[in-house]
């Protein structure tokens, strides 16, 4: 044993890698249980990639996307379990990477010098989406094609270049096997392909700078701050939290396991109440909202634009909010973000009610 | 039908049961295990000299004592007047059976009762060696009641063929042992007594969480720790009898848990297999938190991880004892009695001479009508496991069905053919051919109106 002890010492940084493992601490105050969200995210997504692997046994794209979803979950042993676990994991994966974000924003975790950790974040939740977008629809049934079929609804508003890429992704005017196809290649290839090299730098970045210190904390002394060693006692704690994670998973699995609905139908009538998945609810019914304020394609684009906009503050915030002490400014953008919370949270509950 | 039908809405007869006996297994298991804790902590404390564990002891003693004896006593009582209005007939078999074992397990509920709280009053009142004998007097009486219960508990799922050669006989008191001492008796007692140990641990996780750090210290370290190995022989042994336990079902309700693993079809199909998933993930949750949390840093063991893991156990706790009686179905006293309470003997009785003709509810003259006949049929053979409009709806069930695909599914269910899907879980139908016609006619009110003509208006 210490033979490969020691052959590994001699060829890996071991002892540096030990020295900061033992170095390194976390913070610990009042807001230290939002410093866990991140790592949920994180497990979620490695539960992704490991059931997401498990289904790509037997998934087939195109024409026979239906049949094999239904071998998944009516025939082969467990398929349905796997499969389970693949959809309720996407949803908390997304919902713990949105709270990471908003408590990141609250905390001002963007300020310098952990600009990039915020950029990378968002793209890292902007793929996250498209991950979600684009699984929806491999099943096929006629939830999912509706679903799709109006959530294309939202790039296709863009103005100018909008119809070309919804025809892209679609590969056509409408949502059929091709788009299956095309999904199929953006969900287990490319979308992994942008995303890995990007967790990883993420990670590096938290390594590197350290959790952020909400502004309350900032002002105490630097010896009246608490924290506590990141191995072990931060890292049995993140632990706890993952097995807890993994707990709602596995019991939101077995409890209500997703269920596959009739073969999707292009040429039936869309089922009453068709609706994009909850990540993408607010979207979808501002969109709705500015469109009955101002009908026609108008409405559409500036629908859109809004969003676009409101996504490139959120971006540029670390430009605008950057000194610690940030008195008028700091106060501003905190309201910002409050009122995002507030416009996603309204617009959801709008969109559900008016199903 | 020889009793009246206590009708539940939305939850279910059933789950008036099933809340109230979780509850109490949840109790009752750490009553057993908790009155070993009792007895083996002051014994090692006396022994090794902590006297500091003592007063932490007595303690956890007052809390065992008050939870147990009123909460384990109340919900226990609960379940006689929960059982008896949902399940008359097969609680009127378990008394006949079992009249002396009732009379024992009361025996002992006395002596443990009593010596729970001798136990509490008597700490620094009489020497410590007789205090200590007291415990083990509680520790006793209380595991001879789990061995009495187990006896009729796994009766009803596997009564054995001896029992069930000789039932109807007027002869089944003197087998008593055969019903007792039955195929899955003893791997459900040494199953059911690693839950209670490993329940004692976690309450007594809880109840030393809460002591101050700065005053008890060491104590509430070694004794934090002591209690998480109470946990470690399930951690060992459970798979083992578990996998005996599972050997000694009929492979008809073994085939309940198979149909979950390869499909979910509709809820009910799968609900054991379901439940078995989650009985396992939260008990290998358990055995983790306990061991990294517990047993390695017990310094930093709070009193938020004891909830959580109580939390975890009793989402164990339920989902094992719901898959346990779901895994019976479709009967409730193990191919004797089906679990709407037709007997497997009555059957060619009821089909040739009508299932309400020896009923004392059946509707007379102008009152009899279709949907009035059916509703009593409705009620006798559906409503031990449907409600109307809550859990296993039948008006859920009935919304996408016609009359001819509900007249389908009857026959299957009267047919009960060995490929039937529904034979795993669901009784046969039973009764003359204008009784079932009659159920149609009723389950085809449900359909249109909300309230249902015949005897519901009176």
């Amino acid at each position: 044993m210490s033979k490969i002890v020691d052959f590994m010492e001699e060829r890996l940084p071991l002892t540096e890698l030990a020295a900061f493992a033992k170095k390194k601490t976390v913070p610990l105050h009042r807001y230290a249980f939002w410093y866990y969200w991140g790592g949920i995210s994180l497990l979620c997504f490695i539960v992704q990639v490991f059931t997401g692997i498990l289904l790509l046994v037997y998934f087939k794209p195109g024409p026979d996307a239906y049949d094999s979803v239904r071998q998944i979950t009516y025939d082969i042993h467990f398929g349905w379990l796997i499969r389970s676990a693949h959809a309720w994991s996407a949803t908390l994966f997304l919902l713990s990477a949105f709270i990471h974000m908003f408590s990141v924003y609250f905390m001002k975790g963007y300020r310098k010098p952990r600009e990039l950790g915020w950029w990378s974040g968002i793209t890292l939740l902007l793929l996250g989406l498209l991950f979600g977008f684009s699984g929806y629809l491999l099943p096929m049934d006629e939830l999912s094609f509706f679903a799709t079929r109006v959530g294309l609804a939202i790039p296709d508003a863009i103005p100018v270049v909008g119809h070309a890429i919804s025809n892209i992704l679609r590969g056509g005017l409408e949502v059929s096997e091709i788009t299956v196809q095309r999904f199929f290649a953006l969900h287990v290839v490319v979308l992994p392909l942008l995303y890995l090299p990007i967790i990883g730098f993420h990670l590096y970045l938290v390594q590197l700078h350290g959790n952020a210190l909400p502004p309350s904390e900032e002002e105490k002394p630097a010896i009246d701050r608490k924290s506590i060693a990141f191995f072990p006692n931060f890292v049995i704690k993140d632990l706890g939290m993952w097995l807890i994670t993994l707990n709602v998973i596995a019991l939101l699995a077995s409890l209500f396991p997703q269920q596959l609905g009739k073969v999707a139908d292009p040429l039936a009538s869309a089922p009453a109440g068709i609706h994009p998945e909850w990540y993408f609810m607010s979207q979808f019914s501002t969109l709705k909202i500015v469109g009955k304020l101002i009908p026609g394609g108008l409405g559409e684009a500036a629908g859109i634009t809004l969003f676009i906009v409101g996504l490139l503050l959120w971006i540029l915030i670390p430009f605008y909010d950057v000194k610690k002490k940030g008195g008028l400014i700091a106060k501003r953008a905190t309201y910002f973000g409050i009122f995002v919370v507030v416009v996603m949270l309204v617009t959801t509950i709008l969109g559900y009610t008016a199903i | 039908m020889n009793y009246p039908v206590w009708e539940v809405p939305i939850i279910g007869g059933a789950w008036v049961i099933g809340i109230i006996a979780i509850f109490h297994v949840m109790i009752s298991q750490f009553a057993v295990g908790g009155g070993l804790y009792l007895a083996m902590a002051e014994r090692k404390a006396l022994k090794e000299g902590h006297r500091d564990w003592l007063p932490v002891i007595k303690q956890h003693s007052k809390f065992f004592l008050l939870l147990t004896a009123i909460f384990g006593t109340v919900s226990g009582v609960g379940i006689w007047f929960a059982i008896g209005l949902v399940q008359p007939e097969a609680t009127s078999t378990l008394i006949h059976n079992f009249v002396f074992g009732w009379a024992i397990e009361w025996v002992f509920f006395l002596i443990e009762l009593t010596s729970a709280a001798v136990y509490y009053y008597t700490w620094d009142r009489i020497p410590e060696k007789l205090h200590l004998k007291v415990g083990w007097v509680y520790a006793i009486s209380s595991v001879c009641t789990l061995v009495i219960i187990n006896g009729i508990l796994t009766f009803m799922l596997t009564p054995g063929s001896t029992w069930l050669g000789i039932v109807g006989s007027g002869h089944e008191s003197a087998y008593f042992w055969n019903a007792f001492f039955n195929p899955t008796y003893w791997p459900s007692l040494f199953l059911r007594v690693l839950v209670c140990t490993s329940l004692a641990g976690v309450w007594a996780l809880v109840s030393f969480s809460r002591l101050d750090e700065e005053a008890y210290g060491e104590a509430r370290t070694r004794m934090v720790k002591w209690s998480a190995t109470w946990l470690a022989p399930s951690f060992i042994l459970t798979p083992v009898f578990f996998a005996w336990y599972i050997l000694m079902v009929p492979q008809e309700n073994k085939h309940l848990l198979e149909l979950g693993m390869s499909t979910i079809g509709s809820g009910a199909f799968t609900q054991v297999t379901r439940l078995g998933l989650v009985s396992i993930i939260t008990t290998a949750t358990i055995s983790g938190v306990v061991y990294f949390f517990a047993f390695k840093y017990p310094k930093d063991f709070t009193f938020g991880h004891a909830v959580s893991i109580v939390f975890l156990a009793l989402c164990a706790t339920a989902s094992t004892e719901y898959a346990r009686e779901a895994v019976r179905k479709p009967y409730v006293i193990g191919s004797h009695m089906y679990s709407n309470s037709v007997r497997v003997s009555e059957i060619p009785a009821f089909n040739k001479n009508g299932y309400l003709t020896t009923s004392m509810w059946r509707p007379n003259g102008l009152d009899a009508t279709p949907v009035a006949v059916g509703q009593i049929v409705f009620r006798g053979q559906c409503m031990s496991c449907h409600t109307l409009d809550g859990y296993r709806s039948m008006r859920r069930f009935l919304a996408d069905r016609d009359e001819k695909a509900i007249g389908n599914i009857l026959k299957m269910l009267r047919e009960h053919k060995e490929d039937s899907p529904y034979r795993a879980y669901m009784p046969p139908l039973v009764g003359s051919d204008e009784e079932v016609a009659a159920l149609q006619a009723y389950l085809m009110s449900l359909k249109s109106a909300g309230t249902p003509q015949g005897l519901a208006m009176k």
